[in-house]
């Protein structure tokens, strides 16, 4: 697992990864599976979302905290501002386009 | 503006890609990126998707010009949003730089799709994109001070020479008036 950009947010960086990773690799193939009928992917999103907010929701705070505090420290803050003015990026992406060709050019 | 794009595909199916996707760091053939930071993260209990915003700290190895130029520092920084949508089985990462933004952007985005149902497509893009504003106002100030510094030089050369002109004529003169 990658370090936080902060030493002393280090370890709790760790627990939070590690606890996500484990909610995730459980969460998400019955998530495909479940998203064919609408209720049940309502019923089970719920379900799970409920379940990760109470599993890694304690050490989510403490490493939230810190990082938030290492952040400001360094001035990032300011930029990470910015950069959500700029893009708020809140919906996800339309899917790329399919047989894209694999090209670099110049505008 | 400069465009990148690429496609391809992994062999493993699009679940597999996706869990590796949060170990792809710390990584010997990436050793640029040295720190990954969540900042935010959610999962929509109506629609399962996970939106999580990440800060990652990388080790640049601007040129030298570069670092003089624009007062760079070694450690720069990138915000990332990721996106997993079970449903449409598509996972996103849009990345921006952090640093040096106010000079240049670097807008990329990958998404990771299932091509079949064990291979995952690859599909990344990127556009680089100077601030010509800021550009155009550094052209512009620097050719103000150019002009300027012209102005001035042609106006030392003027004065120079009618010194050298003065000098050389009022000698000759003095030579001829003093054989006579």
């Amino acid at each position: 697992m990658a370090d936080s950009l902060s030493p002393e947010c280090t370890p709790l960086k760790h627990e939070y990864d590690s606890c996500f990773n484990a909610w995730f690799e459980g969460y998400l193939e019955p998530a495909v599976a479940a998203s064919t009928n609408p209720e049940i992917r309502s019923a089970y999103s719920k379900r799970k979302a409920e379940e990760f907010n109470s599993k890694c929701g304690p050490v989510w705070e403490k490493y939230r905290a810190c990082i938030k505090k290492a952040v400001k420290d360094r001035g990032l803050d300011v930029l990470l501002q910015q950069a959500r003015e700029e893009h708020p990026l809140t919906e996800p992406p339309p899917p790329p386009p399919a047989n894209a060709p694999s090209s670099t050019k110049k505008a | 503006m400069h465009f990148f794009s690429q496609n391809f595909d992994y062999s493993h199916p699009w679940s597999h890609v996706v869990i590796g996707m949060w170990r792809k760091y710390p990584n010997p053939k990436c050793s640029h990126v040295i720190s990954i930071d969540v900042l935010d993260r959610s999962v929509d209990p109506g629609t399962g998707i996970i939106r999580t915003e990440r800060v990652l700290g990388c080790k640049q190895k601007a040129p030298g010009w570069i670092v003089k130029l624009f007062g760079g520092s070694e450690d720069a920084f990138v915000r990332e949003i990721i996106f997993v949508d079970p449903a449409t089985q598509n996972a996103s990462i849009t990345s921006v730089n952090l640093s040096m933004s106010q000079f240049a952007t670097c807008f990329e985005r990958i998404q990771y799709t299932p091509a079949t149902c064990d291979t995952t497509l690859f599909s990344q893009t990127a556009e680089i994109q100077a601030r010509m504003a800021l550009w155009r106002s550094a052209a512009d100030n620097l050719e103000k001070w150019l002009v300027q510094r012209f102005e001035q030089n042609a106006q030392l050369g003027k004065l120079a020479f009618t010194d050298v002109l003065r000098t050389l004529w009022e000698e000759r003169h003095a030579q001829q008036a003093a054989s006579i």
